[in-house]
Order: C-alpha cells, then structure tokens, then sequence
C-alpha cells in the first residue's frame, strides 16, 4: 500500500504534437526504446503492429495515429510507453518521452468541454493538470486503448464509454 | 509478519503435499489390486502414506482425516508386522480406496475453503471389523518378526572360498555378565569377530542392532551363534574370548544337519547370515526374479564384510516379493509454479535475443579482425542455449501416466459395482503430451472408459448367453503418430449395434432422407452416438446412458484440436480412437517470408514445396489464379495480396508454392521465400487486436522478430 503512496499524484508526460500528455504512473510498466514492429494484416491503421517485449508479445499503437494526427516519423527519440491498463498490456508509440511530474490534486482541473458535440474532441483527456504555468492533458488510458475492443471482452467496462462514435 | 506463523502456507503445503501422496498410493494399490497380495514395498508405503497423513492432519487438527488413516495405518502395521494369512486382497483394496477417497474429499473441502466436515466414523467402523477379521486369522503368528530380504550380488562375498566338505560347524553359546551395558552391542562385536571364520552364520536373538528388547532375551538364554567355518574351535576360543563382559563361551561342534535345522522350531527369530550366497544362489532361494537382487543389490550400497542376510523362510518372501520384475528406478518430481515456468521460457527467449544480438553485433565486423576463437565460443553458446530451449520445451510435456492411472480407478470401481470381471490394460502410458492438453482430455477419455465398461462390456449373463469366453478386457493406449498422440479406448465386448443406431437416428430424424439408409457407412452411422441427447442405451445407470456423454466428449476434444473416430464390430467390440495435438504451444513449424513479414505454417499441413514457371499458371475470368502442376490443378492463394502487405513477391518464378492440405482440399499458398523449419512457441495474437482471418496466433522467431502463425482452415474462408 506504501507504494502506491509514493506513486500517488505522479505521472509520466510525453510530447506528442505540440501537446503534453500525462498518464497516471500506475499504468506505466515501463519506457522502452523503439523497436522492430511486426505488422499485423487487416488491424486499425493506429495498431502498428507486434513487438517483443523480452518474450512476451505486445501490440503498440501509436499515439498520433490514435489521435487522429498525422503519422510522424519514427527515429530514435521515439519511445514506447508500456503501459497495463486492466491487464491487458499495450506498448504506446509516442515521439518524445518528457519527464515524470508530480501533480497535486488541486491543480488538476476537469476537462471543460464546449457543450455535448464537444465530447468526442477530447474523449481520450478527462482532465487537465497544470504544473507551473505548463498545461499537461491528462490521459485516461482506459479510452485511449478502447473504442470497443475491451468493452467487447468485458461487458461490465465502464459506461463511460458512451458518446463515442 | 509479526504473527510468524503463516498457517495459510502451512495449509497449502499440507494439500499440496497430502494430494501427492494420496495419488502415489492409488497409483500403488491399482497396480497391485490384481494380484493376490500387497508385496512388502506397497505395504510398506501405504503404511508409511497413512503415518505421513496422520502427523500432518494431526498438527493441522482435521480429526476425522487424523483418525481414519490411523485405524488404516494400524490395519497395514498389522499387515506389516505379523503377515496374517488370507487376507481379503480385494477388500483390503477398496477399504484403502474408501479412505483415500474419503481424505481426499475432505482435502478438496479444504482446499475450497470449506469445513472439513466429513464424517468417517462408518469407514473406521468398517476398518475396524476387517482389523479384527485379519487379526484373528493371525494371532498365531502375531508374534513373528518380519523376515529381512536384503540381497547381496556376488561382489560383496567376502569369506574364504569354502570347501563346504570341509567345513565343521559350530554351536556357540555366550553368556554374558550381568550389569553389562548394551549387552546387544557387545554380541554384535562377537558377530562381527566371528565373521573372519565364518563361511556362514546364524545367530538368535536376531535383531542384535536395532531391537532394544532382545537384551532380555540375551540376558536369559545367553546368546546363540551357528557358524560353519573351516576353523577349529581353538581359533574360535582366541576371537571371543570370555572377559568382563563374556561371563561364559560354550563352543559346540556339530553336524551340518544341525546347522541346517538351526535354532529350531522353538524359536524362528532368526537370522541365516549368508555370506557367499551368489546371486544365483540367493535367487534360488528366495525365487525371486534376477532385475530385483540386481535392483537391490544397486540400492543397497553395502560395503564388503556387511552382513548379507538371507530370509529365513524363502516361502514368505516369494509370496511377499511376487515374481514380478520391480519398477524401474522411479522419477522424482517436483512441482513448479506454472508461472516461473513461463518466466524461464520468456527469459530464455530473451537470453536467445541478446545472444544474436553479441553474435551478429557490428563491431565484429570490422575488417581484420581475428575471430577464430570468438567463434568456436560463440557456437558453444549457441548450443547451449539451443539444449536450453530444447529443456524447457518438454518441461511443458508430462506424460499421461497419472491420467491414465485415474482411468484404472474407474474402470475398478465401475466394474465391481456392476459386477463385471473387466481387465484393464494399459498401453504407452508414458507418452508425452503437453500440460494443457492433459486437462482437457482427462473429462472426455473418462467418458469412454465408462462407456466401455457399462456399455460397451457384457454383464456376466449376457457373455454367458453369447457363448463368449474370454476374459472382458478394456484397453487403453496412447502412441505417437503422425504428431499427433493416438489415445484409443478399446473394449472387448458387444460393440455398437449398427441397426439400432438407424433405428434410433431416424426416430430422431437425423437421417437425410434423398440418401438410402445402406447407403451410411458404418463409420457416418457411429458418429451418430456423438450427437447432443443420442443414448441407445436403455436404461440410464449410475454411470452413464443419459446421453450426454459423447457429445461432450466430442466438443471437449475439438476444443484442443482434436478428433474422435470410432470403430466397431457387433459382439466383437469397439475402438475409440481420440486423436489429439501433441501440444498446443508447441508446433512444428515450416518459417516463410512475405515482403518483410514472417510466416510460420504447421508442417504438417504442408504437403510439398513447389518451384513454378509462369506457363503452368492459370487465370480464369474472375480473376482466380491456378496452378497446374503434375496435372493437378490447385487454386492459388497468394499470401502478400491476402494480407495486403508490402514489398512481396509478384513473379512466380522467384517465389515458392506451399502445397497444404486444408479440410481435404490442397490450395497453393504464394509465398516469397522459405526459411527454414523450426519448433515454435505458439503465443496468442494479443486479444487486443482483433481476430485476424486466417492468423491463429504468433511466435518468437530465434532472431527475436515475431512471425504470424497461418491457420489453413481461416485462409480459405
């Protein structure tokens, strides 16, 4: 219970874009450098593929693809976050690891939304944390990996799902 | 951790540990069930089992499992002790099944986390009256001791080559001082002077080492000595000599008649102590079998000059020992947390990454270097880690002993109960087939063994007015073949009615009325029976007939792979052949490029590999593509387009066709290049991504890079 503790509040931020994004530490398994990918035929263009993750296999997808961004280039400041979200492990591509920040709770801020067509925009950030005068986008991991893939699996995920398109 | 006293790990250690030994003690008593007795290791180790329970049961306070293998402990320390004479074998083997069934029921509680609320106090009743059957049939020889069967093989012979002609015999008697201190060891000192001489000796009270109790008795009648011996008694006088623990030494020469009868009826706690028996001799004494003398005389380190002790009375011990050939040296194992398991695979999958990674590191390759002794390393590495691999591989693998033992059990209940004498023989039982397998053929192979004995098997009165003599038998076999594993159920009895099958399928309305009912062959009609709810049994038993269960049976083996056939002949019996996968993470596999993506396809489902040309392709109008090849025509699959990859193969001539049989259609699939063949840990597509049609799964190729499994039967849809 200590641990998590020390973990509370603390989260892994990486650039993507021009944005800053932040994801809860207790998600991240580990950050490890690009590797080969393997593709895998007829999957979701963000799915990139396979990697071998000392012997265990993971899809990664990459973050701007999942936004919705155009792809970028892979060189070697690209980074893969592997993150665990309800014990299904995900490597995440992303371009640029930043830092780990600690976040107090009153500086995070729920995502404010511009009426109900505004929900899509930011299905991925569910709020917004502000360390200094930088803004980080708090990610809920949980959406980032799931249009319907885990909701498929498990038929008690989270409603929150919903509104999505 | 303040508390210290972790009783949950103690608990799992107890279940853990009692469920071990109760399967090893089925195991013994299924084997020997047929047989008229238990020979003295089976007893030895069920009394052993019951005394292990017992303690740990004991400290963990499950009373009623404490107190049932007690009283089963006690039947088997009598058994053990005085060899009562007509013991009911076959009682004694369901009273010992009772109570391991009743302690593992209770385990099971336990482990589930339930009371172990059982209550064995009518098991114990039961012991309790064939305790007291057994012990009256004894209490003649309640007294006697055990005879010892310790065997020696030649090299341990140690006395002078005797001239048995010229031998004298000797009757000695010690009587030693009172107030000696362990009077025991100072005859045993005697012995072992006396040994020197002897060509062979007997001496009483037997047990001189271990049995406190016979000081009494060498107190009371002194100690007593029968040697044969070339020497005279004056060289005997020099050895034992009486001192201040020998009050007296009587030396008594006598004939061999006498040495022979020994220390006569009036008392049989003796010991012949054979010390130039060869093995040979000792065999025809004890008439026992060559391998078991070998077996023990291998177990028993003893040094030379260690006592050889010879049975006294070679009737007992043949019926003890039984003439069969003991088992060979059994396997120890150790049970492994599946997890570490996977962790030892995954990291030597990684240890096989980061040595291609040394291996193939461009620093090597810079020009001059000399690498001659790098190299001769590195290929030492390079088998090592493959012999690595290899180990863990058939770590996954077990083989179906304990599966198959667990069928013995139901075959012996089942027929006892339906009063069927039923032998049961097992075949290649120790072919090996990976875990997860196991588990799933365990439910189904249950299935037929029961079918086979209630339904497949006659009833006393049926085989009587058949006219049927031999003896019913149930086989059970397993046999490699073809990479599969053949697990077959064979029965000797009435076999399947082909007539009432039809009957009953066409009340059901199973048949397929355009086609002339003889027009089924026996095999169509057979599968039949696997259909939800088709039972021509009659009436439902305790056992089966309710006709649930070969379509379980069926489903249960197509979820690992598998496939059942069934043969049969009327009044002949019938065969149930389950053909299973060797392994379900383990396959061999046949690795193929396509543009940069690997591939990996079940060798076999590989039929051959074939080198085109352009002119034996053929195209039709709807954009089908063929291939003519030996003037059979085969559709072609091309895998780059299938999958939409990049960078592949267009020209025939420069790829390869893969001939694979799917379903019984061959279909050719275009690939760029072949790489190799290569054993490959098959790993699930993570659920993440979505099923892909056609791709079964993926591996970790030796390089570290991840092929895709193809799955034939997904292509082609």
């Amino acid at each position: 219970m200590d641990e998590r503790d020390t973990q509370k509040g603390k989260y892994v931020t990486f650039k993507s874009g021009e944005e800053y994004f932040g994801l809860k530490i207790q998600y991240v398994n580990e950050i490890i450098v690009f590797q080969e990918i393997t593709k895998i035929p007829e999957s979701e263009s963000y799915i990139k593929g396979l990697i071998n993750l000392r012997g265990k296999i993971i899809p990664v997808i990459d973050v701007r693809l999942r936004f919705k961004q155009e792809p970028f280039e892979y060189t070697d400041r690209t980074c893969i976050i592997v993150v665990n979200v309800k014990n299904i492990v995900v490597g995440l591509i992303v371009e640029q690891i930043a830092e780990v920040v600690e976040i107090q709770e009153e500086n995070i801020i729920p995502s404010p939304s511009v009426g109900k067509a505004d929900k899509s925009q930011n299905k991925y950030v569910y709020a917004i944390g502000k360390v200094g005068d930088q803004v980080k986008l708090l990610l809920d991991p949980d959406r980032l990996l799931n249009d319907e893939e885990i909701t498929a699996l498990d038929p008690n995920a989270d409603a929150e799902n919903e509104g999505e398109e | 951790m303040a508390d210290g006293f972790n009783t949950e790990d103690m608990l799992d250690m107890y279940l853990f540990e009692n469920q071990q030994l109760l399967e090893k003690l089925q195991e013994t008593v299924l084997e020997q069930k047929d047989e008229e007795c238990f020979d003295e290791d089976a007893i030895n180790e069920i009394f052993r089992t019951m005394h292990t329970i017992k303690g740990s049961s004991g400290v963990m306070m499950f009373d009623e499992i404490t107190s049932v293998s007690h009283k089963l402990e006690d039947i088997f320390y009598v058994l053990r002790e005085s060899h009562p004479e007509n013991v009911p074998h076959l009682q004694l083997v369901e009273h010992v099944l009772e109570v391991a069934d009743f302690i593992t029921n209770e385990l099971e509680k336990i482990e589930n986390g339930e009371t172990a609320d059982g209550n064995a106090s009518e098991i114990i009743a039961r012991l309790d009256v064939f305790l007291k059957n057994i012990k009256g049939e004894s209490g003649a020889l309640e007294k006697k001791e055990e005879p010892k069967k310790e065997n020696s093989a030649q090299k341990f012979y140690i006395a002078p080559a005797a001239n048995v002609a010229s031998s004298k015999y000797f009757r000695i008697t010690l009587t030693f001082s009172e107030g000696v201190n362990l009077v025991n060891v100072h005859a045993y000192k005697a012995v072992y002077a006396l040994k020197e001489l002897a060509e062979d000796m007997i001496y009483s009270p037997e047990d001189i080492i271990s049995d406190e109790s016979c000081v009494d008795e060498i107190f009371e009648n002194g100690f007593r000595i029968l040697l044969q011996t070339q020497a005279t008694e004056e060289d005997i006088r020099k050895i034992i000599k009486a001192g201040y623990d020998i009050e007296a030494v009587d030396v008594l020469e006598c004939s061999a008649e006498d040495y022979r009868i020994g220390f006569g009826d009036a008392d049989d706690q003796t010991i012949q102590i054979d010390l130039e028996s060869s093995v040979e001799e000792i065999e025809a004494k004890a008439e026992r079998t060559q391998e078991q003398i070998m077996q023990e005389a291998k177990n028993k380190t003893l040094a030379p000059g260690d006592f050889v002790i010879q049975a006294k009375e070679p009737g007992k011990a043949k019926k003890l020992a039984k003439d069969k050939p003991k088992k060979g040296e059994k396997t120890t194992f150790i049970n492994v947390d599946v997890a570490k398991m996977d962790q030892l695979m995954d990291l030597i999958g990684e240890l096989v990454i980061s040595q291609s990674v040394v291996l193939q590191n461009p620093d090597l390759k810079v020009p001059g270097l000399s690498l001659d002794n790098f190299n001769k390393s590195a290929a030492q590495m390079v088998k090592i880690s493959t012999d690595l691999q290899n180990v863990i591989m058939s770590m996954r693998m077990v083989p179906l002993t304990n599966t198959f033992q667990k069928m013995n059990r139901i075959v012996f209940d089942v027929s006892r109960k339906l009063g069927k004498d039923i032998e049961f023989v097992m075949v290649g039982d120790t072919t090996e087939v990976d875990k997860n397998i196991v588990e799933h053929i365990s439910d189904p192979l249950m299935h037929l063994v029961r079918n086979a004995v209630d339904h497949g098997i006659e009833t006393p009165e049926e085989k009587a007015a058949s006219g049927k003599t031999e003896r019913s038998k149930v086989t059970l076999s397993a046999k490699n073949e073809s990479g599969k594993v053949w697990i077959t159920v064979e029965d000797n009895g009435k076999g399947l009615d082909r007539n009432k099958i039809m009957n009953k399928a066409r009340n059901q309305g199973l048949l397929d009325y355009s086609k002339p009912e003889s027009a089924y062959t026996d095999k169509e009609v057979f599968q039949f029976i696997t259909l939800p709810g088709f039972s021509t049994k009659e009436k439902v038993t305790e056992y089966s007939g309710r006709g649930v269960g070969m379509d379980v049976v069926l489903s249960n083996i197509a979820s690992v792979g598998g496939s059942l056939e069934i043969e049969s002949e009327k009044g002949k019996g019938s065969r149930m052949i389950m053909k299973i996968p060797l392994t379900l993470a383990i396959i061999d596999g046949i690795v193929m490029k396509v543009g940069n993506t690997s591939f990996v396809i079940e060798t076999g489902a590989v039929k051959e590999f074939v080198s085109v040309t352009k002119d034996m392709m053929i195209h039709d109008p709807d954009q089908r593509e063929f291939v003519m090849i030996r003037g059979e025509c085969y559709p072609v699959l091309r895998v780059g387009d299938r999958y939409h990859l990049e960078g592949y193969q267009t020209e025939v001539e420069n790829g390869m066709m893969v001939i694979t049989e799917v379903d019984g259609q061959h279909i050719c699939l275009f690939v760029d290049t072949l790489v190799g063949k290569q054993e490959i840990v098959v790993k699930p597509i993570p659920t993440y991504v979505k099923k892909v049609k056609g791709l079964s799964g993926c591996t970790q190729l030796g390089d570290g890079s991840i092929a895709l499994i193809l799955d034939g039967p997904g292509l082609v849809d």
